[in-house]
């Protein structure tokens, strides 16, 4: 059997099933929270504008989630990792749990699975995986809301300090990207031959934080700020929803000018070099 | 109109149904693969596989649903533990929303209002996929491989700039030190770790700080 099988009608409607599932919650959740805003008297102008806005933000990383698709459909066609990529995955889950499975068979990413039976071995690996939050959550959700519910909220001293808390979490979970895009490494576990011939697992450097990140992640600031001073200057209330999805793209935008006029070895500095073995220390 | 305990429970119980049947939608998938092409999967290969997957996604998973359920609230993470990408795409959008809409998280209006987001956003990221694999496939490359290859190969440093930069005029006080730790944790400890462990520590410090400037009253 050659690779067709991995793009049949068959495969299409599996994919257009689990769409359609992500779809109707989603749409669920979104019909009963909007019942729920106009009950508790959030202002429509607020709801439009969390709807604008959050559509507006998704555009451009959903593309790069498209972009992930394109790698690993080389592997696996394109309709599972579009299914995969739809429902619980994740940009970096996806990529290791496939290339994870394809070590097995000493094989990799670049090259097209033509046995059903691999395929069907790397969608359970791709599945087994990713299920744990889905076991977790029933048990975990209830409890973790309820008793974080009950030490912010329990009287106006401890809201404030709910409040101080809340705004540190979030400050700490931005920190936490923005310091991986200052330095930070991505490896990946592939199948090597060694000096001696012999087959063995090493870690291989697949990304690396760098001159090109930390410009990015500058000029992504130095936009938002600029577009909130403007906002707030000429008092611009519509355009405020949109002006961080526009210092996205226009951070994005200076990527793609950077790599055109920037010296090739300024444009490609990594604090680790991509490709090469990764040792620890 | 219910009160609050009500509606919360509703929600976990919606949550809850959804989540089962996710989580038979995801197992039909391998099942149909195998009973479509009559193969079963290669028991060696996930005996092999699987314990590092799991060794390595479902400890992350525990500190992920530890870390985002008090911060999305259960409707925004029964929906975005469903459809993925949290935290390059749900957790922001809903930070987002909740920082735009003056709302905090842990009450009820925040927990609507990351829900709408986060629903908005799983809807847009469902259809620009299903869009680009259905209407665009054969010209995707270009997202890889063509002059615009950049622009996505940097979209999480674009994203988290536009992100820290709302917090850098309010907080910055604030912001420093996990910054510092942060990097300084990766640079002497681990360049490898995830954002998803790494912030347990990003999250520590801020709170630490906050605690500490607000003894002193400079918060």
């Amino acid at each position: 059997m050659n690779g067709d099988f991995k793009t049949s009608g068959f495969m299409y409607a599996v994919a257009l099933i689990v769409i359609g599932f992500v779809v109707v919650q989603s749409v669920f959740f979104l019909v009963k929270s909007l019942k729920r805003a106009r009950e508790l008297g959030i202002a429509k102008e607020t709801l439009r504008t969390t709807m604008i806005s959050s559509a507006m933000f998704t555009v451009a990383p959903a593309i790069s989630i498209l972009a992930t698709v394109i790698v690993l459909a080389n592997a696996l066609g394109i309709v599972l990792p579009w299914i995969r990529l739809s429902v619980i995955g994740n940009l970096a889950y996806e990529t290791t749990a496939a290339q994870s499975a394809l070590d097995f068979w000493g094989d990799t990413l670049n090259n097209s699975v033509t046995d059903p039976q691999k395929f069907a071995t790397i969608t359970w690996a791709m599945t087994l995986g990713s299920i744990a939050p889905l076991l977790l959550l029933p048990f975990l959700c209830k409890k973790l809301q309820k008793k974080v519910g009950e030490t912010v909220n329990k009287s106006e001293k401890s809201q404030k300090f709910g409040d101080a808390i809340s705004a540190a979490a979030f400050i700490g979970i931005v920190m936490a990207f923005v310091s991986r895009e200052i330095y930070s490494v991505t490896t990946q576990t592939v199948t090597a031959e060694n000096a001696a011939g012999q087959i063995e697992k090493v870690k291989m450097i697949s990304g690396s934080a760098g001159f090109m990140s930390i410009l990015v992640l500058i000029c992504a600031i130095v936009f938002m700020l600029v577009l909130d001073i403007v906002c707030k200057k000429f008092k611009l209330t519509k355009l405020e929803p949109f002006a961080m999805p526009i210092a996205m793209f226009a951070a994005m935008g200076m990527a793609v000018l950077f790599t055109n006029v920037l010296p090739e070895n300024l444009v490609s500095h990594g604090w680790f070099e991509v490709g090469a073995e990764y040792i620890k220390g | 109109m219910i009160n609050q305990k009500d509606y919360f429970d509703r929600v976990h119980r919606w949550g809850i149904l959804w989540n089962i049947g996710a989580l038979l939608v995801l197992i039909c998938i391998p099942v149909s693969v195998c009973i479509r092409w009559n193969v079963w999967p290669e028991a060696n290969a996930l005996l092999s596989i699987m314990p590092k997957l799991m060794a390595l996604y479902w400890l992350t998973a525990i500190v992920e649903v530890i870390t985002y359920v008090p911060l999305l609230g259960p409707g925004g993470a029964y929906l975005s533990f469903v459809t993925g990408n949290i935290s390059n795409l749900k957790l922001p959008c809903g930070l987002k929303a909740m920082e735009q809409a003056k709302v905090r998280a842990n009450t009820e209006e925040g927990e609507v209002i990351t829900t709408i987001a986060i629903a908005v956003s799983s809807i847009v990221t469902t259809v620009v996929i299903a869009v680009g694999v259905l209407a665009f496939g054969p010209y995707l490359s270009v997202l890889t491989e063509g002059t615009l290859a950049p622009a996505f190969d940097y979209v999480l440093p674009a994203l988290f700039g536009s992100l820290a930069a709302g917090y850098i005029l309010k907080h910055w006080k604030i912001m420093i030190t996990p910054l510092i730790a942060g990097v300084a944790f990766l640079y002497f400890v681990d360049p490898t770790m995830g954002a998803g462990t790494l912030m347990f520590i990003t999250i520590v410090v801020a709170v630490i700080t906050v605690l500490v400037l607000n003894k002193f009253n400079k918060l």
